[in-house]
């Protein structure tokens, strides 16, 4: 027993010596700047720092009972509504003119392309110091981004063209909640505004 | 009656047990088996899980024993591992090869080959513990002075004032990579008024927006975003690290949790004392002692496909004041002053003639490059020795045969 008693403490040692040390350590290691280094941009928020979000060149004043969600590719600003939680709003700055847009909504709802005169009849309504198209449609929704078509939906926005861009409002959703949050949406348009 | 006193066994001591032992033949018999087994499994195992992660469980120090998986599947045996196998073999080579073998000149030429040998297994051990693998990318016209480790994710901390950054501390990756969640550490710097709280280390994750995708294993969100944790990729340098942080200040109150990414854009800013710290996390960089510029960039394809034929980089290393045209290429890297730069790969993929590309640089840091070379030498050199010595044995006992038999 006692030849062993060696090995043992031995064995005891290693094993404590293994254990991770989580004592505060001093860091020791420092590098030069490099090529590869640039000048930092200080403060950046989390939007910037995880997705390389740009700050959005539209803002406006949601309703309360809207969720917030951050700009994605294409979305300026981007948000959910509704009891379902797959109704969305957002803010897109787009290229075409506002008849092209017009009637590509108008096209994912399965209807015909605007006439001249219907286009000079449309209904308008204010939007970021301007005055935009009012687009409703309602049925199967067929983005056409590959996803399915999407029975009993509804869809209500604006088209404006503004400092030169094609500024677009969309709203998406099953139709009731869509039809309950129009007045919504249209106080939301009047107070969007360019940041210039 | 007289009793007769027995005589003690010749007893051998413990050392001389284990000297005996480890300087067997069936010690490095057993050794070589074993390395031979080992690659072959690893070679196999390393299709499914990857040339890096194989690597390190057939062959790193850190890992004393492995079950080899095939296929996905288990199978059911313990090896040790590699570098312990390696050892024993060293420790055998050296005392069975070169202490206890019988010493003469007709065990010259074994001698030298033990040696060659003895340097090739420490070659190993010395590139297994203090090379480094990096890659420099570069794109024409555009000059590089550092490399960039493969796999390590640091943390940097550094003062940023008026624009400029100061000093860089870097806390290397071994000391984060345990740091799991509920598993903190604290990191200070020589003359920084803030100290660094690490914790929650993932070796591949992504921050996610609580909006987009909900937290489902009841992950920290921190200003809107926690870090969803992803299976590690079987080429592991496409892997990008995270953890939490947190400023301790000298007071000892310590700020919110704040996510680093791998892969961020941005580093974050904390401001203490009035001064303006980043925290950042990124692939270890490792300063060249000299510039490389590209000048040139050539790749040739076989005809219709993206297969490449040749990849070449014309570059001018610059070193104090100095310049040196060299031409890299596959097959034929550019070595200096410790440092091997590799003609890897170059980008972007796709890009079409006239487009603009960037090479890519393996570059390797190795302190015993060029030892398994030399020992090879020294290997053959003994066999040589041996076979002469046992061809002039052979061709002087037949002549001894022919004489007696006249």
């Amino acid at each position: 027993m006692k030849g062993i008693r060696p090995y043992i403490l031995g064995i005891s040692l290693l094993c404590t010596s293994c254990k991770k040390d989580s004592a505060p350590m001093q860091v020791e290691e420092t590098r030069p700047l490099t090529t590869k280094d640039r000048e930092p941009k200080l403060f950046a928020t989390s939007d910037e720092r995880f997705r390389n979000a740009q700050p959005a060149p539209v803002k406006g004043s949601p309703p309360q009972n809207w969720l917030v969600l951050p700009p994605a590719q294409f979305r300026e600003l981007n948000y959910r509504f509704g009891a379902s939680g797959t109704g969305e709003v957002y803010v897109t700055l787009a290229s075409g003119s506002v008849g092209d847009n017009v009637n590509r909504w108008r096209g994912q709802f399965g209807l015909a392309p605007f006439t001249p005169e219907e286009f000079d009849a449309a209904q308008k309504t204010p939007i970021a110091g301007t005055e935009g198209i009012w687009v409703e449609a309602s049925g199967e929704y067929a983005s056409g981004m590959g996803a399915p078509a999407k029975p009993g939906y509804g869809l209500a926005g604006v088209i404006a063209q503004v400092d030169g861009k094609i500024l677009t409002l969309k709203m998406v959703g099953p139709q009731a909640e869509v039809e309950a949050e129009k007045s919504a949406l249209r106080a939301f348009a009047a107070s969007l505004g360019m940041i210039r | 009656m007289e009793t007769e006193t027995p005589t003690p066994a010749k007893s051998r001591s413990a050392l001389r047990i284990a000297y005996d032992f480890l300087s067997g033949f069936h010690v490095a018999t057993a050794t070589l088996l074993l390395l031979l087994v080992l690659t072959w499994l690893a070679t196999l195992e390393q299709i499914d899980a990857g040339l890096y992660p194989t690597l390190t469980k057939y062959f790193s120090w850190k890992s004393p024993w492995l079950i080899p998986e095939l296929n996905g599947k288990t199978v059911p045996i313990i090896l040790p591992g590699g570098y312990y196998v390696s050892a024993l073999l060293l420790v055998n080579m050296i005392l069975g090869g070169i202490i206890r073998i019988r010493k003469g000149w007709r065990q010259a030429g074994n001698l030298i080959s033990h040696f060659g040998i003895v340097f090739m297994l420490l070659g190993g051990g010395v590139a297994h513990h203090f090379s480094e693998r990096g890659n420099m990318a570069i794109y024409e016209n555009e000059t590089s002075n550092v490399a960039e480790d493969f796999h390590e994710y640091v943390v940097e901390v550094a003062e940023s004032k008026d624009g400029e950054v100061g000093k860089i501390h870097v806390i290397r990756g071994n000391f984060l990579e345990g740091l799991t969640a509920g598993n903190p550490r604290e990191f200070r710097f020589a003359g920084m008024p803030l100290s660094l709280e690490i914790s929650g280390y993932l070796g591949n994750c992504q921050p996610e927006s609580e909006l987009i995708n909900a937290p489902r294993n009841r992950e920290l969100v921190v200003d809107g975003y926690y870090l969803r944790e992803l299976d590690s990729f079987v080429e592991t340098e496409r892997n990008v690290a995270g953890c939490y942080a947190r400023i301790v200040k000298a007071d000892g109150s310590k700020s919110d949790p704040f996510i680093v990414w791998g892969g961020q854009f941005h580093p974050f800013t904390a401001t203490v004392d009035g001064r303006n710290f980043t925290i950042d996390m990124r692939k270890r960089l490792w300063p060249m002692p000299f510039d490389v510029k590209l000048d040139k960039f050539t790749a040739d394809f076989h005809p219709g496909t993206s297969r490449p034929a040749k990849f070449i980089s014309d570059v001018t290393r610059l070193e104090n004041g100095r310049e040196a045209e060299v031409r890299i290429q596959m097959n034929e890297p550019m070595r200096y002053e410790g440092y091997t730069f590799f003609q890897a790969s170059y980008g972007p993929t796709g890009a079409k003639p006239g487009e603009d590309m960037y090479s890519v640089f393996e570059i390797v840091r190795n302190p015993a490059d060029h030892w398994p070379e030399y020992s090879l030498y020294v290997v053959a050199f003994g066999m040589l020795v041996t076979f002469l010595t046992k061809l002039g044995g052979h061709l002087g006992a037949a002549s001894r045969k022919r004489n007696h038999a006249a």
